[in-house]
């Protein structure tokens, strides 16, 4: 007995012993790790330096959202890793992105690789790219010549991130529609005779001669949820001829709010009116995202305010289910007098794309692979594919693809084994033509995207004499070189964060409760809503967006 | 039981000096260590467990006397005494939100208590061991849903669309028209209450259900020799038999008073019921958290947990008191 109490309290000590070890054990090995890695860069640097290497080497990315890992035979992948030794070990976000970050932080433990986020620059987890840009890559500094200033960090003036998405180059062609507007239903237009609203009392009116027939459909959508309150609060700026800035509206260069104003108050009204007429959606304030999605794809709603990519997903299962009669057809409508201004030039998504880490095994390498797939036929390589495999050229050049590879390309087992869209989605990309002039990838040329559309689509286009979806909107105009404002970075726990952070809790409690209330009571509620906004320290919000303003106006401005 | 006689036997010697703790009832000394020496260092895994992962982070709580920056190191920190707990009892919203948060877990803990209870001396009463089971079995199924799905499934049903509890109320006519019940800040802590009802009152009835099934069948079979009733014997013997577990639950939920949950009440709230649907894990989330306002956030749960001690604190006094089983 004795014994055997003992010989346990041995074991218990082995135990205690080999966890001690253990956590030691994680310690030095971290350390040896880095030594590793410190001698890598030495052992890598001068031959990368001395001209391009194509030594075989793996890279490590993170990527902070969730996708695809393509498979091991991957083409294109293959292709890269054969004209260039380069090999990639990809992360896909798993789970919360913030706890993951948190712990990366933590333990700066970086991959070479990781995508922009801000909370990364404020660790100083990436390295500063200008200077290997100007010293190895020739390609990406004329790609990114015309925002050279407006991809700078703003806080210490460099670059960490090169960002994948807003830097165009030709011809803008973009013929599926991702920015906001008021919706309506392709079937609708058609049993209505194909008519173009301008207006809001034409676009209701719209809604309620189709309701009248068909008592079943929801007339008018909207949504209020998380972060997602844009479909409630950005109508009042676009019917105003304002580009989307977020909360603020900006005319000759100076910001204000416009949640108190007349723009805001009309348009409610008008809200207030069609849920008195039984148009409004009684659930559309108390339901979440997902609830939403499905209404959109029961095909019951007749419209709504929102921007495309946020209810693309239930568009997506009506297409699925074959009801293209359901998917919807956006309309830029306008105050009187108000000039159109939905449709813009996407803006340079600053901090958000690739950058180097800390710990990267050789930053010039990878600035210099990505160098090199900003060429014009990498890109091709990448956006539309291999030729003759992917797509066909047509006699006078233009790029085109069969309906077997257009099929192909719609199928994920397809993609996995032969795209790398999980990763380029990060990559610093051409977007807009080619020199050549076909657009950067399948989805932007015209023509084959008429092709590729189904039949009852091509209908539709056909009625209304267009090419594409987004014709229904006006080109959009130059930027205004602070373009958007929303981006502007307010400091955390600022007065002026403060202010923005209670101004969408008004608004998120408010404007639904003027929406339903009872037309009598609309104004009552109203005048409450514009008192409590007044009491907020509105003008520390102002005063950022104004200073963020004028800096970008001063810093940006190229030339 | 033992307990308590354990606890009049020590109380002698106490007024005596003597080396024997009270609690324990072991003399405390270099020789007691000796012999225990194996069982000692057993527990030290556990106690450095405890220290390393519940004592060690209490050092985080200077944050709250900070404006906390991540990544800045420590000695490079901004001081600001009490401002963060200033904002916090200033700000409109943290009152509100302190008093939906004592309202719904007083809500949850007495519909809680009350129906776990109930359920299980029901239970209790039901010879047929199948038909038991079965009822136990799909009263607490609802416990392992995440409460994504049980939010979900609430929104279902409360829906003015086809949404069971309105078509059941028009049936029985109570109601003439469906009501939106998520819309309506009044109903809010109800559908709360109900939910977790509906949620955890099987895995509630469990510890009570064990509970009852210690007391000694002897004192059934001498009650009914005595003439006394299901009903006599559920009052006389079950309820007092369960008192002590009843005692150290109640105790340990006081302690978690202000914990009144967040996804439920995040996944139903929406604009309209924000007045009441905010708890305080709500608001540390939405000012403190999203807004990288770490030193806020921590404020408020320096203030949770200092809330939360001393009502247990409390509770644990008024049991001990009461003569009842105690927790500490």
């Amino acid at each position: 007995m004795h014994k055997t109490a003992k010989r346990s309290a041995k074991a218990a000590a082995a135990g205690v012993l080999a966890l001690t070890l253990a956590l030691t054990g994680c310690g030095s090995g971290n350390n040896t790790n880095t030594g590793g890695k410190n001698s890598a860069t030495g052992g890598n640097a001068s031959p990368a330096a001395a001209g391009d290497d194509t030594a075989p080497v793996t890279f490590s990315i993170f990527m902070n959202g969730p996708g695809q890992q393509p498979t091991p035979d991957n083409k294109i992948l293959k292709q890269i890793k054969d004209k260039t030794g380069i090999s990639f070990n990809m992360e896909f976000l798993v789970g919360d992105l913030q706890q993951k970050l948190g712990v990366m932080i933590a333990g700066g433990d970086y991959p070479d690789i990781l995508s922009g986020d801000d909370k990364l620059i404020n660790a100083k987890a990436y390295i500063p790219l200008e200077d290997l840009i100007e010293k190895y890559a020739p390609n990406l500094k004329k790609h990114y010549g015309d925002v050279w200033n407006q991809i700078k960090d703003e806080s210490d003036g460099h670059i960490y991130v090169l960002p994948s998405y807003g830097v165009y180059q030709g011809k803008i062609t973009e013929p599926t529609y991702q920015g906001p507007g008021f919706w309506l239903q392709k079937g609708v237009l058609e049993e209505m005779g194909y008519p173009t609203p301008k207006t809001l009392d034409e676009y209701f009116d719209i809604i309620a001669k189709y309701k009248e027939k068909h008592p079943e459909m929801i007339g008018f959508e909207s949504l209020n949820f998380d972060w997602r309150v844009f479909p409630l609060q950005n109508p009042p700026e676009h019917l105003s001829g304002h580009p989307n800035d977020g909360a603020v509206v900006v005319d000759n260069n100076v910001a204000q709010i416009f949640a108190d104003k007349d723009m805001s108050k009309t348009y409610y009204k008008k809200l207030n009116d069609i849920n008195a007429q039984g148009l409004m959606d009684k659930e559309a304030f108390v339901q979440n995202y997902d609830q939403y999605l499905a209404k959109v794809a029961s095909g019951k709603v007749i419209g709504m305010f929102d921007q495309h990519w946020n209810f693309q997903d239930g568009e997506k299962s009506l297409i699925s289910q074959g009801k293209l009669e359901n998917t919807y057809i956006g309309f830029p409508l306008l105050y009187p007098g108000a000039e159109e201004w939905y449709r813009d030039r996407g803006a340079v998504g600053t901090n958000r794309g690739f950058g180097i880490s800390i710990n990267a095994k050789d930053p010039v390498r990878i600035i210099k692979f990505w160098d090199k797939m900003i060429t014009e036929d990498w890109q091709k390589t990448l956006q539309w594919g291999v030729k003759g495999e992917d797509y066909e050229v047509n006699a006078d050049g233009s790029f085109y693809r069969t309906p077997e590879q257009r099929n192909n390309a719609e199928q994920t087992s397809w993609q996995v084994a032969n795209k790398i869209s999980g990763m380029f989605g990060y990559m610093p990309k051409i977007q807009g033509t080619y020199s050549d002039g076909n657009a950067a990838d399948a989805g932007t040329q015209p023509q084959e995207f008429f092709d590729s559309l189904k039949p009852y689509d091509q209908k539709i286009l056909k009625a209304y004499n267009k090419k594409s979806w987004s014709e229904f909107f006006k080109e959009p105009k130059e930027n205004n070189i602070y373009f958007p404002a929303y981006s502007i970075v307010l400091k955390d726990g600022s007065p002026a964060q403060l202010a923005q952070s209670k101004l969408n809790d008004l608004m998120i409690k408010y404007l639904p409760k003027a929406i339903m209330a009872s037309p009598a009571e609309f104004e009552g509620v109203w005048q409450d809503y514009v008192d409590r906004i007044h009491k907020l320290d509105i003008k520390a919000y102002e005063d950022r967006m104004n200073e963020g303003i004028q800096q970008r106006i001063e810093k940006w401005s190229v030339k | 039981m033992s307990d308590a006689v354990l606890d009049k036997q020590v109380k002698k010697p106490k007024t005596r000096k003597s080396k024997i703790d009270p609690e324990i009832g072991v003399e405390l000394s270099w020789k007691t260590l000796k012999t225990q020496k194996q069982l000692i260092f057993m527990s030290v895994p556990i106690a450095l467990y405890l220290i390393i992962f519940n004592y060690v982070p209490i050092w985080g709580w200077l944050m709250a006397f900070q404006n906390y920056r991540p990544a800045v190191s420590f000695g490079q920190q901004e001081w600001v005494g009490l401002q963060q707990f200033k904002f916090l009892f200033s700000d409109d919203t943290f009152l509100l939100v302190l008093r939906n948060t004592i309202a719904m877990s007083f809500i949850n803990l007495v519909l809680g208590t009350v129906t776990a209870i109930g359920l299980a001396l029901l239970l209790n009463e039901i010879k047929l061991k199948f038909f038991k089971r079965a009822v136990q079995s799909i009263s607490y199924l609802p416990h392992f849903l995440s409460m994504v799905i049980a939010a979900g499934i609430v929104s279902t049903s409360l829906s003015i669309d086809g949404g069971i509890v309105n078509v059941v109320l028009m049936k029985l006519h109570l109601i003439q028209e469906p009501i939106m019940w998520l819309s309506e800040g009044k109903y809010f802590w109800g559908i709360i209450g109900a939910s977790n009802v509906w949620k955890e009152v099987g895995w509630g009835t469990i510890i009570y259900l064990a509970a009852i099934t210690s007391i000694d069948p002897s004192l059934y079979e001498a009650a009914s020799i005595d003439g006394a009733k299901r009903f006599q014997k559920m009052r006389y013997i079950t309820l007092p038999g369960i008192k002590a577990t009843f005692v150290i639950l109640l105790i340990m939920n006081i302690g978690h008073i202000l914990d009144a949950g967040f996804e439920l009440q995040y996944l139903l709230g929406n604009g309209l019921t924000v007045d009441y649907s905010q708890t305080i894990d709500i608001f540390v989330v939405k000012y403190g958290l999203a807004m990288g306002n770490y030193s806020l956030a921590t404020a408020a749960g320096i203030f949770k947990t200092i809330v939360s001690v001393i009502l247990v604190l409390i509770a644990n006094n008024v049991a001990k008191r009461l003569g009842e089983e105690r927790l500490l």
